[in-house]
């Protein structure tokens, strides 16, 4: 289910989806779509969709009792910025793949820190929430969503 | 939609008994790493020990499926030896390997025939 809301200052959508491994190309979409309508370059995009996909997998895997939780995501668009915001109800912990060895986890967090311009983890007793920012890095995007 | 795919073995007559080569496609995502290590743990049960994996047609690759590669580097490393290659040319793939550090432990090569050249010698 995807919802649209828009102000002057800044633009928001959500999507609630189930919690399916199904639904990680669901969640690259909206973000993509987001992104393109942003006006975010082409690296920019991959790499704000790339992390979004990392922040979304780790929700299935471990913010969901079952594949009938939902997980529920937002992207606000301010001026210069994309923020996208997964919540979910279990403990913030790193991706990695059913029963091996620590060697094959660990990297999602890092990856995304890597790829966008922050990373914000809020974990409270209801649940997790992880934001990831993106910056728009040409300034003419900006000056066209001001004088709009 | 699907949106990958994992295909079937190739059999390359000239390179061994040990060679297998492993073409997947698309976003590998956490809905295929699960699959693709499947994939990668019955050609090293099947005695391959130096594995070509041609990630040619990969757009996408994510953390659970680089797990999955430093994990069948680690299961090689602890049984005795062996390779893992990749065929990769995506520029943005090939940064997700550089940020997580797989390109230290694999060799990456821009096509199956230099995979293939660049194989160490058996045993």
């Amino acid at each position: 289910m995807r919802s649209q809301l828009q102000t002057a200052a800044s633009s928001a959508s959500e999507l609630h989806v189930l919690a399916r491994r199904s639904e990680l190309g669901v969640a690259r979409k909206y973000a993509e779509d987001v992104a393109a309508a942003f006006g975010l370059d082409a690296d920019s995009r991959y790499e704000f969709v790339y992390a979004v996909n990392e922040a979304v997998t780790n929700a299935i895997r471990h913010g969901a009792s079952d594949e009938e939780d939902m997980i529920h995501m937002s992207i606000v668009a301010d001026s210069d910025r994309l923020t996208f915001a997964v919540r979910d109800r279990g403990t913030f912990v790193m991706p990695e793949v059913d029963g091996i060895e620590v060697a094959e986890g660990g990297r999602g967090l890092a990856l995304m820190a890597s790829l966008v311009d922050e990373v914000e983890l809020h974990i409270d007793p209801g649940g997790t929430t992880v934001r990831l920012s993106k910056v728009r890095s040409s300034g003419l995007g900006t000056a066209q969503a001001q004088a709009g | 939609m699907r949106t990958f795919y994992i295909g079937d073995d190739v059999q390359v007559e000239d390179a061994g008994p040990d060679v297998a080569v492993l073409v997947v496609g698309g976003e590998v995502d956490y809905e295929v790493s699960p699959q693709l290590k499947a994939h990668m743990m019955r050609a090293l049960k099947a005695g391959r020990r130096r594995l070509i994996l041609d990630l040619t047609d990969v757009t996408f690759i994510d953390s659970t499926a680089i797990g999955v590669l430093a994990g069948v580097v680690e299961k090689l490393d602890e049984t005795g030896g062996g390779s893992l290659s990749v065929v990769c040319t995506h520029e943005k793939v090939m940064q997700i390997f550089e940020i997580t550090g797989l390109d230290s432990v694999i060799s990456v090569h821009p096509s199956r025939e230099d995979a293939l050249a660049a194989l160490a010698p058996a045993g």
